[in-house]
């Protein structure tokens, strides 16, 4: 029973980070209707801000916020300078469909290896801001940690203020509206283009929150998000890709999947166990759990 | 090469294959080796041309595949002892299998639901390797095509037999897939790719050739795998998800509608380790900006093809030929 309820927790966990992550690709998803590989760059480079930013003042604290700003900031370029210039010239022949595709992609390289570049390729590691001793708790210790408690409590954060943004703003409003119908939106007096913008710049705060929450537990190196990536491309799937609280639901079904497969399967099947689920998902339910019910081609 | 008979074409690959083998006994062995590699790489970027540029389907794993063939490969000749050819044919059958089960999951997914499905194989499919003892976990398995024959002379290199092998493999493949695209399936997939509902009005049944488009890109992928990991290793670490993405950008770059194209995207990635090298040594940079230069430049040049000439340099200079034939009539 006990470790009934610590694999519970590490689900929590896993489930909040692939949330945060699922939620950027949502975010982009909804404005833009382009899947962006390249988040795991922008997180991965704001990781590394935030790195560099604990190395040089310790403050945790002032590093996530350095690293969210970086990484929203970084969101907005990419949705301004690259992608803008994508649509205005990738529009017709065979590739066209494939473009944000393949665009976001070698973007994810040129990020990739600019962090190389800068930062080198070994591995760091990224102190952890509190104590990563696991409680004990009527005696018996329970993997679960100060740090995890942060991390929970972090992405918990973020998806509240998501929600307040998304549900009582004019601001949320306009974004939920130029995702909904662009050309309805438009003529309503949004100026969806800003709009977008803003949404890659959520997406990218995110993805750097949930790249310096991740990292602590983990190691850092240029490619060390990618496993990230595709968790949350899974979690944002069985959510339906459409809608904010399915990222949430997604990634949490998927953490604590994942955990229970970790503690009591084999710790090597989880990627091919995630594979299934994603497979099964978009077979059975392709719309996901929370996805509208008309079917979108994009 | 679009209105030569087939009998002409064949003329060619024999023609071609000759000058590879006259030049192979002219080089040194690393160039022998690059050469291998080419080959190969040729057709695993022809297995993403015949997905890709002709289904409009986008795969991001095909290092999966690629990984399924070597393994299979390795290991019908590690339990069964096989001889080298039937293992190339093993890699075939079962990653064309592998390609065809997977094929009717990719037919419900539009372009970036695919890509991403693609994308989770790739990363997952290596770990296998890891959970069952008879893939061989890390290390992986041995797998290679025998010592060249005695009657070759002392002096015929293994590397120049691993060339022979690739280069004649991948002839014949490429020569097949290549009456595959002029044949009813390949204009199926064109018709497909540019107008699904106009392809289904015409009574293509839009599943089918979806499923068959995979179906065979997975076999050539699964080829090229199986020669990679002669050349290489069989071991997880031979296929990291790079693979997958260095493949899709060889294709992008060379114009991922031609399979002509295929070799000089080969050739490009081969080539473009070398510049970086020489760009970087001349101007005396770190180590760190040494071993991230090639993916830099691959990637920029990724970008700026989408941007610039989505549909490859060779289509646009096609169209800009067509539009001059036109302008002078």
């Amino acid at each position: 029973m006990r470790q009934f309820f610590s694999t519970i927790l590490i689900g929590i966990t896993l489930g909040s980070i692939y949330s945060l992550m699922a939620l950027a690709l949502v975010l982009v998803w909804r404005s833009t209707r382009v899947v962006n590989f390249a988040q795991a760059g922008q997180a991965i480079f704001s990781t590394y801000i935030g790195y560099e930013m604990m190395v040089r003042t310790g403050n945790f604290w002032f590093s996530l916020l350095i690293a969210i700003i970086i990484g929203s900031l970084l969101g907005a370029g990419v949705e301004y300078f690259f992608m803008r210039t994508l649509f205005k010239h990738a529009d017709d022949g065979p590739v066209a469909a494939l473009a944000p595709v393949i665009a976001t992609l070698g973007l994810l390289g040129v990020i990739r290896s600019v962090v190389g570049m800068i930062w080198g390729n070994e591995y760091r590691s990224f102190a952890s801001p509190v104590s990563t001793d696991n409680f004990v708790v009527a005696g018996a210790t329970i993997p679960f940690s100060r740090l995890n408690v942060l991390v929970i409590v972090g992405a918990a954060l973020v998806m509240i203020a998501f929600s307040i943004i998304f549900q009582r703003t004019n601001l949320g409003l306009a974004l939920r509206a130029s995702a909904f119908q662009p050309e309805i939106a438009r003529l309503a007096g949004i100026r969806v283009g800003p709009i977008r913008t803003i949404g890659w710049t959520f997406a990218g705060g995110a993805g750097a929150v949930a790249g310096v929450l991740v990292t602590p537990n983990d190691i850092l190196s240029p490619n060390s998000l990618d496993t990230l990536l595709v968790f949350g491309f899974v979690a944002a799937v069985i959510g339906g890709l459409e809608s904010l609280p399915g990222a949430v639901v997604g990634g949490m079904v998927l953490g604590i999947g994942i955990a229970f497969i970790l503690n009591y399967v084999s710790t090597t099947l989880i990627f091919p166990a995630v594979f299934v689920v994603l497979l099964l998902s978009l077979v059975i339910k392709p719309n996901g759990i929370f996805g509208s019910k008309k079917v979108r081609n994009a | 090469m679009h209105n030569l008979s087939t009998k002409k074409v064949f003329a060619l690959f024999v023609i071609f294959g000759w000058i590879l083998l006259i030049v192979a006994d002219r080089v040194d062995e690393l160039r022998v080796y690059q050469g291998a590699t080419i080959a190969i790489t040729t057709l695993a970027i022809a297995s993403i041309i015949i997905l890709t540029g002709y289904s409009g389907q986008v795969s991001l794993g095909h290092g999966a595949f690629l990984a399924i063939g070597a393994y299979a490969a390795a290991l019908s000749q590690t339990y069964w002892q096989s001889p080298f050819w039937f293992t190339l044919l093993m890699s075939v059958i079962v990653t064309s299998l592998i390609g065809f089960i997977l094929g009717f999951a990719a037919g419900r997914l539009s372009g970036p639901y695919l890509a991403g499905t693609t994308l989770a194989l790739a990363v997952g499919l290596p770990t296998l390797a890891n959970q069952f003892t008879f893939l061989g976990g890390e290390t992986g398995l041995v797998y290679d095509a025998g010592n060249p024959p005695a009657r070759f002379g002392e002096d015929f290199t293994l590397y120049k037999w691993f060339f022979w092998i690739s280069a004649f493999v991948v002839l014949i493949a490429m020569f097949l897939i290549r009456n595959l695209l002029h044949s009813r399936y390949g204009r199926t997939w064109k018709a497909l790719r540019a107008n699904p509902t106009a392809a289904q009005l015409c009574g293509i049944n839009v599943a089918q050739s979806k499923i068959l488009a995979f179906t065979i890109s997975a076999g050539a992928a699964g080829l090229s795998g199986a020669l990679l990991g002669m050349i290489s290793i069989v071991a997880p670490s031979a296929f990291p998800l790079s693979l997958s993405f260095t493949l899709i950008t060889g294709a992008v770059l060379a114009g991922v509608t031609s399979l002509a194209g295929s070799m000089l995207g080969a050739v490009i990635l081969v080539v473009i380790p070398e510049i970086a090298e020489v760009i970087s040594t001349s101007l005396g940079e770190s180590e760190k900006v040494i071993s991230n230069l090639p993916g830099f430049i691959v990637s920029v040049l990724l970008i700026l093809t989408v941007l610039f000439s989505p549909n490859g340099p060779a289509e646009s200079i096609r169209k800009r030929r067509e539009h001059h034939q036109k302008a002078k009539h």
